[in-house]
């Protein structure tokens, strides 16, 4: 497992996504949904460090920025839903 | 050219704007349409853009910040998301065309006007409190009159249509960028504004301020939800169909950054400074009728002289090099409102780069033209 991807409603849901991470410190990028993840089409998402997953969706939900879905990236080059509890 | 025309249109803008623009046209293509450098780096000049005006504004919530092509456009999306057929709706005796046609051409809305006196927010006040009646489903109120500069007492209007639980949408076309205007305080269901006025942006662009449900005027492409035919239910996606004007976005974004910088006080005091001159050198010419009132006028000022008609004194005004607008300004309402329909009036109006000069120009101007009456 490599990243994850916080798929997010808009663009600008994205970006406001990755810069409350940022500001508190966690490396992110917006970026396009892989289509396997984009649901209803086109989509934009936020790529983190694995390592980060926790801290940025706690960051999130204080910021009052719950994700919609995320996904882990798997080394074959597929992405498998993550369940949030 | 000295230009006192920027109720209609700033002209001029700092440096930065059309250096960024430059750079837009050259450098960036659209948001949220590729996952390529010139799509990211238009996406996040328009991101910077929303947090910036959201910023100024007083929202919390950058995708509340939609863009438009002007203040009008943005008029049109929130009159026709709050407004019905059977809808009853007050305004403003000072309210712009842009206003008055979109109400106009919707069947079977009946318009209500506080047609208050000039210069008197308590008059105005007391007509909004006394039309505000049961039946009233929407307020529409100018902040400032582009045709006199009033600045109407839009914190008060507020403070009414909170308390009788009414939608209020805020025309800040003539008060963005040199009075406070604050989405939160007003607790507004829209605020809309025109980007190429006191934003020192370029023209086709403008803001929406939405702190209500909308209902697009238009329907197209977003970049989101591609497999659903309905426009995506969020916001700034449901109201932004078809290519963003990012040459104009990145504009716009550094006229915000010039006004932040400058100060909105700051801004609006200098211009006050202006009219206040302005007004004391017109007044003082015999046959020039000067519509001032100090504590209760932005950057706008409106005259007429005896034995002129107001477009004539605009041409005489352009042979000297003096840029005014002349006329009704596309606002009748104001007009009959104030008195002055058949004459229409001539309009100074400043921004943050006039200065004192100008102003002794101007007055100079004027005293000659009455003196070869």
């Amino acid at each position: 497992m490599l990243y994850y991807l916080i798929v997010c409603r808009s663009l600008t849901y994205a970006q406001r996504t990755t810069a409350a991470l940022e500001r508190a410190g966690v490396t992110a990028q917006t970026l396009r949904s892989p289509k396997s993840i984009s649901g209803e089409g086109c989509s934009h998402c936020v790529r983190v460090p694995a390592y980060a997953l926790n801290e940025a969706l706690s960051i999130l939900h204080r910021a009052g920025l719950d994700p919609k879905r995320v996904f882990s990236a798997l080394s074959d080059g597929s992405y498998e839903e993550v369940r949030l509890i | 050219m000295i230009y006192l025309d920027s109720a209609a249109t700033t002209l001029q803008k700092p440096g930065s704007v059309a250096r960024a623009m430059c750079r837009a046209i050259t450098t960036m293509a659209s948001p949220g349409r590729g996952g390529h450098p010139a799509a990211n780096s238009a996406a996040q000049v328009a991101f910077d853009c929303r947090e910036e005006a959201a910023r100024l504004f007083g929202l919390e919530n950058p995708e509340h910040v939609v863009f438009t092509c002007n203040a009008t456009h943005a008029l049109n999306i929130a009159i026709k998301s709050l407004i019905k057929a059977g809808d009853t709706v007050l305004i403003s005796g000072y309210e712009h065309n842009a206003v008055t046609r979109p109400l106009s051409a919707m069947e079977g809305v009946t318009v209500k006007v506080a047609d208050g006196m000039l210069f008197s927010p308590e008059d105005m006040l007391e007509r909004f409190d006394r039309l505000l009646t049961p039946e009233v489903n929407a307020v529409v109120c100018t902040h400032v009159s582009n045709v006199f500069g009033y600045i109407l007492p839009i914190d008060k209007i507020a403070c009414l249509c909170q308390e009788r639980r009414v939608p209020l949408i805020v025309d800040a076309s003539q008060s963005a960028g040199c009075l406070p205007v604050d989405m939160g305080r007003w607790k507004a269901a829209f605020v809309a504004m025109p980007g190429h006025k006191g934003l020192y942006g370029p023209q086709g662009t403008g803001l929406l301020l939405c702190g209500a449900p909308v209902r697009p005027i238009m329907e197209g492409g977003t970049g989101s939800e591609s497999l659903l035919q309905q426009m995506p239910d969020f916001l700034p996606d449901r109201l932004e169909a078809g290519t963003h004007n990012i040459p104009g976005i990145c504009g716009l974004l550094e006229g915000l950054r010039f006004v932040a910088r400058r100060g909105v006080e700051s801004i609006g005091r200098h211009e006050a400074q202006l009219i206040g001159q302005m007004a004391k050198g017109l007044s003082g010419i015999p046959g020039v009728h000067v519509f001032h009132a100090p504590r209760h006028q932005s950057g706008v000022l409106s005259f007429t002289v005896d034995g002129f008609d107001c477009e004539q004194v605009g041409q005489l005004l352009a042979a000297g090099g003096i840029a005014v607008r002349c006329g009704l300004h596309c606002a009748p309402f104001a007009h009959r409102t104030a008195g002055t329909l058949q004459t229409g009036t001539v309009r100074a109006s400043v921004s943050a780069f006039n200065t004192k000069y100008d102003m002794d120009r101007l007055i100079g101007a004027v005293k000659q033209i009455v003196s070869k009456q």
